[in-house]
């Protein structure tokens, strides 16, 4: 833009400028946002899932036109309504239904990226926090919107999701009521659940990521190094190994984003179903209260803290399992406390464990996805254990420990586990030959790594972080 | 390679490998619970219009009496099959339901509550409930079972209340009995079915015919496999085209950044 030698700007938009800072807003945040060089294939998935959120907003306006949040209506009006007599109906509905799936696909690699690269450390404890906020306010979202196809995985689903929160002591049952409306899921719970899906959740939603952003322009963007390129400014104050994220990160983002509209697309016009994924072939049958399918399972995402309810003997025991599934990924910033923030320069068993994290969340929703059989709940229970495990190594992991350290390490870490199994069976006595075919998993991984630390110390000995940028493998 | 690296892969896999069982073992166990009748498969074909025609008779006719199919209209049958409104009005609907109503069973919900005590599953999406093979193989998997109400019983769907809706074309069956597993329990479990008596139609009759209703189900249960299969490829193309030009911009932009020439995994 133009300015005149007092710094004014011309034109239409230094009018506008002047009274609202649309010009600044776009120099400060877009064009004069520093953003690190060296960033790979895993910096794509935080814009694609700014681009998923605005499809969702837009195609669910389309789709709250047409639905009815009535019991008598609501299935009918999904399949027929939307599905048939409107034009295009189908395409917006399935584009709404694969953006959901796929919006989770995009928000777990998102948080995977941040641990790798430990973007939760300081200064950015508080943008991890926000982060973590949206993550739960997204499976809100998404479980208030799954009932509303009023199909029986639908309405058994949310039935059994209440009822996990009647395990709430004293004033369980209450709140589930409160929840429902009802004794039962019902038209009450119908009504209400439509008008959080489409009005209070999706506004906080969209409230939160506003802040995640301001947040994340306030502290800056974390690189695959994990090095602060902040701290190396030329005399104009520019960040040396920053280029401005407009135009060199949206021109990147653009490409990001055709690659997505394709995968989306084929899910959308070739697989809308999702290989049973997206849309469950239960929900094809409408809601009906007097007949529960043999097996109710949670959409694909919620898989992995389902596996920790069935597996955990206790109901209350068992939200507090899952509960605590988020309680530990927001408290990464205090249990994960070493300086050294990338994965590249920390230690190859910090490195296995940090895969392992993921493989037992994986292994997770696999086990959830089989029959509600015991064996399948005592893996569970011992794969939930394992996937507590990586995260409780990590303050192991926050500087080079001593061999007599390593050593108590070990006996806590093991003994805590014994002492949960052991409290486990106290409370459901399972067959000891099935409890230890799965048993010696969480204690045989603690003791791999820690007695892998005491015998090759080197192998829990951190890198030296370079001054500068590198590369990876992939890219460039 | 640097031999580290090295350590840490094989220390990965070995890892990964060690997990492989756990996660397979379970589901594995649980799946040999009940015994699953293999399915019949047969070759779909949604383009054949008098075939699907043929279908739509014999749905409109036999299956809609009891089960309702209210995803659809008459009129958007009539679209799907290149007929007039007033040809599905003659020969098809036998409702005497207007022709942009949706398809409703002729039998009240009420009265099939007596005589079935439930309401017979609406049609709609049948095919993607269940599967075109499924639908095809259960329709011809009718066998007697004097211990039935209905005096008939199926090999794909155990104790379904439904009678043997299309016998009088088929002819009846008797089960071939095989030792399996039956809601936990072993025992012997009708895995196929002989033809006993002929029905009015050939066998081959027979199986095109249910083929043709297969068709005409699967077609309502996917109106839009047409639009699909137009959009499909300008819109993957589009946003492949779009790929192609927007790396070639974006490595076009990047050309003057200096980059990093150094690999994270170089020495210091």
């Amino acid at each position: 833009m133009k300015t005149d030698p007092a710094g004014k700007e011309h034109g239409v938009m230094g009018w506008i400028n002047r009274r609202l800072p649309v010009v600044d807003i776009w120099r400060d945040q877009l064009a004069g946002y520093a953003a690190p060089k060296n960033f790979n294939i895993w910096y794509f998935f935080g814009s694609l899932m700014l681009l998923v959120l605005v499809l969702q907003f837009a195609t669910g306006l389309f789709l709250a036109i047409h639905y009815q949040p009535n019991p008598n209506l609501a299935f009918w009006s999904v399949l027929r309504s939307i599905g048939r007599d409107s034009r295009w109906g189908w395409l917006i509905r399935d584009m709404h239904v694969t953006g959901a799936s796929l919006f989770f696909v995009l928000i777990y690699l998102h948080i995977y990226r941040g641990i790798m690269y430990g973007s939760y450390k300081k200064p950015r404890e508080l943008l991890w926090l926000v982060g973590v906020a949206i993550y739960l306010i997204l499976a809100a979202e998404a479980f208030l919107g799954y009932l509303l196809p009023w199909g029986q995985m639908s309405y058994w689903g949310s039935t059994v999701v209440v009822n996990f929160v009647t395990a709430i002591p004293v004033v369980g049952k209450a709140i589930a009521e409160w929840m429902r409306g009802s004794f039962v899921v019902g038209a009450p719970t119908l009504n209400r659940f439509f008008i959080f899906h489409v009005f209070l959740v999706p506004f906080s939603l969209l409230a939160l990521v506003l802040v995640h952003m301001i947040a994340l322009h306030q502290v800056g963007s974390n690189n695959p190094d994990g090095i602060e390129v902040r701290d190396d400014c030329n005399e104009d104050g520019w960040p040396r190994e920053a280029v401005p994220f407009h135009p060199y990160y949206t021109v990147k983002d653009v490409f990001g984003v055709s690659i997505f509209m394709v995968i989306f697309f084929w899910f959308v016009l070739y697989n809308p179903s999702g290989w049973g994924f997206l849309l469950d072939k239960l929900n094809y049958v409408p809601a009906n209260a007097i007949k529960t399918p043999s097996d109710i399972h949670p959409l694909w995402f919620f898989l992995p803290f389902y596996a920790m309810l069935r597996g955990v003997p206790d109901k209350l025991y068992g939200v507090i399992a899952f509960a605590g599934a988020f309680l530990v990924l927001a408290g990464l910033p205090l249990l994960d406390r070493n300086p050294v923030r990338s994965i590249r320069y920390r230690s190859t068993l910090y490195k296995i464990n940090l895969l392992v994290m993921p493989a037992t969340f994986l292994a997770l929703g696999y086990i959830a996805g089989g029959s509600a059989s015991e064996s399948n709940m005592v893996v569970g229970l011992h794969v939930t254990e394992m996937f507590y495990a990586t995260f409780f190594l990590l303050p192991y992991f926050n500087r080079q420990r001593s061999r007599a350290a390593t050593l108590v390490w070990l006996v806590v870490l093991e003994a805590v586990v014994w002492m949960v199994d052991y409290w486990m069976y106290a409370i459901h006595a399972h067959s000891w030959s099935l409890m230890l075919q799965t048993d010696w998993l969480p204690a045989l991984y603690i003791a791999v790594v820690l007695l892998l630390a005491l015998v090759v110390p080197r192998l829990s000995a951190d890198a030296r972080v370079p001054e500068q940028l590198t590369m990876g493998g992939l890219t460039h | 390679m640097n031999r580290p690296r090295r350590t840490v892969q094989a220390i990965t896999a070995a890892l990964f490998v060690s997990l492989v069982p756990v996660a397979f073992a379970p589901p594995v166990l649980a799946s040999t619970q009940t015994t699953v009748v293999p399915l019949q498969h047969m070759k779909l074909d949604l383009t054949d219009r008098e075939a699907l025609r043929t279908g739509a008779l014999y749905v409109l006719h036999r299956c809609s009496a009891c089960h309702s199919i209210q995803g659809t209209r008459f009129s958007s049958i009539a679209r799907q099959l290149q007929i007039s409104n007033s040809q599905i009005q003659r020969y098809f609907n036998q409702s005497g339901r207007s022709v942009h109503d949706t398809v409703v069973s002729t039998m009240p919900a009420d009265v099939m509550k007596k005589f079935v005590n439930m309401t017979p599953p609406d049609l709609t999406v049948l095919a993607k409930r269940r599967s075109p093979d499924w639908i095809y193989t259960y329709l011809k998997s009718f066998y007697i079972d004097p211990h039935r109400p209905t005096g008939v019983n199926n090999v794909v769907f155990h104790n379904v209340a439904m009678p043997d809706v299309l016998a009088n074309l088929q002819g009846l069956q008797v089960p071939i009995m095989k030792s399996g597993w039956l809601y936990g329990q072993r025992k012997p479990v009708a895995m196929g079915v002989k033809q006993l008596t002929q029905g009015t139609l050939t066998p081959a009759q027979f199986d095109s015919t249910t083929q043709d209703i297969v068709d005409f189900l699967t077609l309502v249960a996917h109106p839009h496999a047409k639009e699909r299969a137009m959009l499909g490829p300008w819109i993957l193309g589009l946003f492949a085209l779009m790929s192609v030009l927007s790396f070639l911009l974006y490595k076009l932009y990047w050309r003057r950044v200096i980059m990093p020439t150094r690999r994270w995994w170089h020495k210091q």
